[in-house]
């Protein structure tokens, strides 16, 4: 008896879930779908989204702070100095490597590396996903104006002092003459 | 399709089909008798195939329909995750601990972090880092066992749960990449705390996830696990007894399936979820024979689907209770862990995950290893395979919810 | 005795012409000298290949619902570029991509066999569906027995199937091969069955004479309606179609999760579209075969509506009407097949066999008992 009432439940609790499945399909056959067409719409990013990195470079002080935090080495930078001011040679980020865990942008005392919210990595060549995060390459303009400001104020400084000297030696009567300096820039 | 070893296994029992026997009836006829012998069918199941949730390999023996051996073969994902681990920095190593155990990143973060703080004597997490763990972590849980509940839906071939599930899961991945910017890899969880505070409204999103997800947790429920189809295909399928599962070391809902109560939030309270549970936020659901027997695969998918709505319980506790305050404690940013090792285990969505660490006091640990759920947990399918029809074998690797990122690390 | 009334009763329904492109051929100013033979030949030729063009636009259309109806239904839109509205156009663009595909052979296949397999699976079912008429006054082959001509050529397809399986030299398509096997022989007998119970009922075993016992009550006196019996009868038959068109939840042979694709594992670009093609022929002709034996075939209301105001039945009007009604029927058909199969998991081997054996057969016969008693107690009564 028990085998025979086993048997009607069964067919009974098929049909019965399979209605309530069909029920629950149904419901959102008729509803909207919740995609959207990608190319055409997007998604909002938020703002803390980690996608690929940009770089405020003229706060860059080339400290290596970033690419020392990085677990798998993938920043490379590379910068001459010249005193206070730098020349940039390259900044370049391997997003083959790359996991974007975000690690290299807390270290930075400048606050100048940064995620951004583009995400796409599609290239034709694996080469081309060694990004160079420089905006410029070189000296910053107004880093150019401040050395030769610098320049010449040390020249304007040198001369007087070699003024000054030379009024000593004329001073003290004597022939030789204090040699110039020949400044620092060697642009 | 088979490889050598049983080619050569095979040539050595190799069936007699050219003897012909030839018998003169007396009518006068002449009969034929051959004297066919039949040997199993070995089916290679992977490294590539939709049941195997990655690149895992079974060889499976089989006579028809039947399985009579089984055999798992691990190792295509290896990434020599614990190794890098004694390479790079305490912090450097976090990034790598996402990719394990890919569905639940949150749960190896906190892992791992616990384990290096479980070093620094005297060490205290803020309390509100603590509870945006806390929220992350479960939050973590309720996505990756909407995985398990979709990729168990697909293995016996239900497609349209999966997709409901991704849904509801969508959304978690972008609440967390509301919060620290990634929706797979989060890293999110660091050593002392956490990267970053909610952004504002964040936890009033959560709120109302919790709301909407509860409705749909109920279809779920009534879409899948209450389908008639459904429970005849894992009802009294893979039984796995209450000592075989403490037998082989299988935790978390493989081994809760199974009826054994025994969870590590509960039972050895990390973080605040001893408070949480004084405070009667959540249960420890276990299998009980519902639909079949006690431990079936219909169990353990049960368990993973209150757990659900456990964190969903978790969660809401933990938007009432918590409140602000600073983000992480006090670590340097070249972290040097003080000399000595430390055990942690964590509840992973999968089992208990533990982080063993091992300090000389540098920047660089000089021992890590991991132990992972899915590996332990995967142990056992070979002995449930056998005597099981082929399609049952696919619910049951299904049922153990491995991710192959971690069995192999 | 009681036959020949039958048959005058009929008469006045069903249209006794002749196949409709010959019709069209004698029609046409033909020379005196050809011979009669050609006319015959070439109109199954020409009819054959508008025939298989209209269906393989039918299938076209059925593969585009589907992907709008599983989209759909989990909450996505399905195709949406190709054409551009709503990318209709997604199934041209896919068969001119599976043409244009490089078709593989493994290296160990039996290739005569793995040639032939799609050929014999495309041409059993396009075979069936001639015994199905388009309207009272359409139809290509007069078959007065059309039901075994369709359930015999539609059953054909497993022999393609198991060839397919079995020339594919893989563990996967073996395993797909044999199950199909099993399933289909299992649910033969309950499909078969469970139409002998509106057989009883219509008496006939012509699909246009069918159609026209339940041309009464302005259109709506379908078999369903007249006999209790014959709602469990349908379900059945529902269920045992399913299993015969290899649909989820009885879509074993090629069991995506655990077989990989089945007997398709090795079959790619335009062979492996026929399977693909033979599916959806199978769902049209299944789901046209219940409307014609359930709920009325080509009257609806909308024929008696025509039928009331004295439009001819071998008119191009009315014969467009019916060939609409019996499509949206099959389409409705189609769909709740498509909406099933994207609710249900699918059932393993042992159940379907339990399920085949244990439970379809034994209700069939029940059923069939049943229509068939309460047909005599209403002969009984009424007469």
């Amino acid at each position: 008896m028990v085998r025979v009432n086993r048997y009607f439940q069964d067919i009974w609790d098929t049909l019965k879930s399979t209605m309530i499945g069909m029920r629950i399909t149904g419901k959102y056959l008729l509803r909207k779908p919740i995609t959207v067409q990608y190319p055409d719409q997007r998604l909002p990013i938020p703002d803390r989204y980690r996608g690929i990195h940009y770089l405020e470079q003229e706060k860059c002080i080339d400290c290596l702070a970033c690419a020392r935090a990085c677990p798998i080495d993938c920043i490379e930078m590379d910068a001459i100095r010249h005193g206070k001011e730098l020349e940039w040679v390259s900044f370049t980020l391997d997003y083959q490597k790359c996991m974007f865990c975000e690690l290299c942008v807390y270290p930075c005392p400048k606050d100048c590396i940064h995620m951004g919210t583009e995400f796409a990595l599609v290239v034709e060549d694996r080469s081309e996903l060694n990004y160079d995060l420089l905006s410029f390459k070189g000296m910053a303009v107004d880093a150019r104006v401040r050395m030769r400001e610098a320049e010449e104020k040390k020249k304007i400084k040198e001369a007087a002092k070699a003024a000054k000297a030379a009024e000593k030696a004329a001073d003290e009567n004597d022939g030789e003459k204090g040699s110039g300096s020949d400044g620092g820039g060697e642009v | 399709m088979s490889n050598s070893t049983s080619d050569q296994a095979l040539k050595a029992h190799e069936p007699s089909y050219s003897t012909e026997e030839r018998r003169t009836l007396p009518s006068g006829e002449e009969e034929f008798f051959f004297d066919v012998k039949t040997s199993d069918l070995e089916v290679n199941m992977g490294p590539q195939h939709p049941a195997t949730h990655g690149v895992m390999r079974v060889l499976i023996r089989c006579d028809g329909e039947l399985v009579t051996g089984a055999q798992a073969h691990l190792g295509y994902l290896h990434r020599c995750a614990e190794k890098i681990g004694e390479n790079v920095e305490w912090l450097q190593y976090l990034p790598y601990t996402d990719r394990y155990d890919y569905l639940a990143a949150m749960n190896n973060n906190l892992g791992y972090s616990m384990a290096v703080e479980a070093l620094m004597p005297g060490f205290e997490v803020p309390r509100r880092a603590t509870m945006l763990r806390t929220i992350c972590v479960e939050l973590n849980r309720i996505a990756s066992h909407l995985v398990a509940y979709g990729t168990y839906g697909l293995d016996i071939g239900a497609i349209t749960p999966f997709l409901y599930a991704f849904r509801e899961r969508e959304w978690i991945q972008s609440l967390f990449e509301k919060i620290c910017g990634a929706r797979l890899t989060y890293s999110y969880i660091r050593i002392g705390g956490v990267f970053n505070d909610a952004p504002p409204g964040w936890l009033t999103e959560v709120g109302h996830f919790c709301d909407v997800f509860e409705e749909k947790w109920k279809e779920y429920r009534d879409l899948l696990a209450l389908n008639h189809i459904f429970i005849k295909r894992t009802a009294h399928v893979g039984v796995i007894p209450k000592d075989m599962a403490i037998d082989f070391g299988l935790t978390g809902p493989m081994l809760r399936g199974s009826g054994v109560d025994f969870d590590l939030r509960r039972d050895m309270p990390y973080m605040a979820y001893g408070e949480a549970h004084e405070a009667g936020a959540f249960d420890v659901p276990l299998g009980e024979g519902e639909k079949g027997e006690l431990g079936d695969c219909w169990d353990r998918f049960s368990v993973r689907v209150q757990e659900m709505m456990e964190s969903i319980k978790l969660v809401r506790w933990c938007l009432e209770v918590i409140e602000d305050g600073p983000i992480i404690g006090d670590v340097p940013k070249v972290l040097k862990v003080p000399p000595g090792e430390a055990y942690v285990g964590i509840e992973n969505p999968r089992g208990e995950l533990g982080h063993y660490v091992h300090s000389d006091g540098g920047k660089i640990a000089v021992r890590c290893r991991v132990r992972g759920p899915s590996f332990t947990n995967l142990s056992v399918i070979e002995e449930l395979m056998v005597g099981t029809l082929l399609a049952d074998s696919v619910a049951i690797i299904g049922s153990t919810d491995i991710v192959v990122g971690e069995t192999d690390r | 005795m009681i036959q020949e009334q039958a048959q005058q009763a009929l008469s006045h329904a069903v249209h006794p012409g002749s196949n409709v492109f010959v019709r069209i051929l004698e029609w046409l100013p033909l020379p005196e000298w050809v011979p009669g033979w050609v006319i015959t030949l070439g109109g199954v030729v020409i009819g054959m290949s508008i025939f298989l063009a209209v269906m393989s636009v039918l299938v076209m259309f059925c593969v585009w619902l589907e992907r709008k109806v599983s989209g759909h239904i989990q909450c996505r839109t399905g195709p949406m570029y190709a054409g551009g509205w709503h990318g209709w156009a997604q199934s041209i663009a896919d068969g001119v991509k599976l043409l244009l595909k490089e078709d593989t052979i493994p290296n160990e296949a039996d290739r005569t066999l793995f040639w032939i397999a799609p050929a014999i699976v495309l041409g059993s079912i396009f075979g069936a569906m001639v015994a199905m008429p388009l309207s009272y006054d359409w139809w290509f082959g007069r078959m007065d027995l059309g039901v075994f001509a369709i359930l015999a050529l539609s059953s054909t397809t497993t022999i393609g199937v198991v060839m397919a399986g079995w020339a594919s030299n893989s563990k996967w398509s073996l395993y797909g091969a044999m199950r199909e096997a099993a399933q289909v022989v299992a649910y033969e007998i309950p499909l078969g069955l469970s139409l002998l119970a509106p057989l009883f009922v219509l008496g006939t075993f012509s699909l246009n004479e069918a159609s026209a016992m339940q041309s009464g009550w302005f259109g709506m006196k379908w078999a369903i309606f007249t006999n209790p019996f014959l709602i469990p009868a349908f379900m059945i038959y529902w269920i045992a179609a399913l299993a015969e068109t290899k649909r989820a939840p009885f879509d074993l042979p090629e069991a995506e999760s655990e077989l990989v694709a089945g007997f398709m594992t090795e079959y790619s670009g335009i062979r492996w579209s026929f399977f693909f093609f033979e599916e959806y022929a199978a769902m049209l002709l299944m789901s046209v075969l219940a409307a014609f034996f359930w709920f009325g075939g080509f009257e609806s209301p909308l024929t008696g509506a025509l039928r009331a105001s004295g439009v001819e039945e071998t008119s191009l009007l009315f014969s467009v009407v019916c060939f609409g009604t019996v499509m949206i029927k099959g389409f409705v058909g189609i769909f709740l097949m498509m909406w099933m199969r994207w609710t249900l998991p699918r059932v393993r081997i042992d159940q379907v066999m339990t399920m085949g054996y244990k439970y379809l057969t034994p209700l069939a016969l029940f059923c069939v008992l049943g229509a068939a008693c309460w047909e005599a107690l209403q002969h009984l009564i009424f007469s």
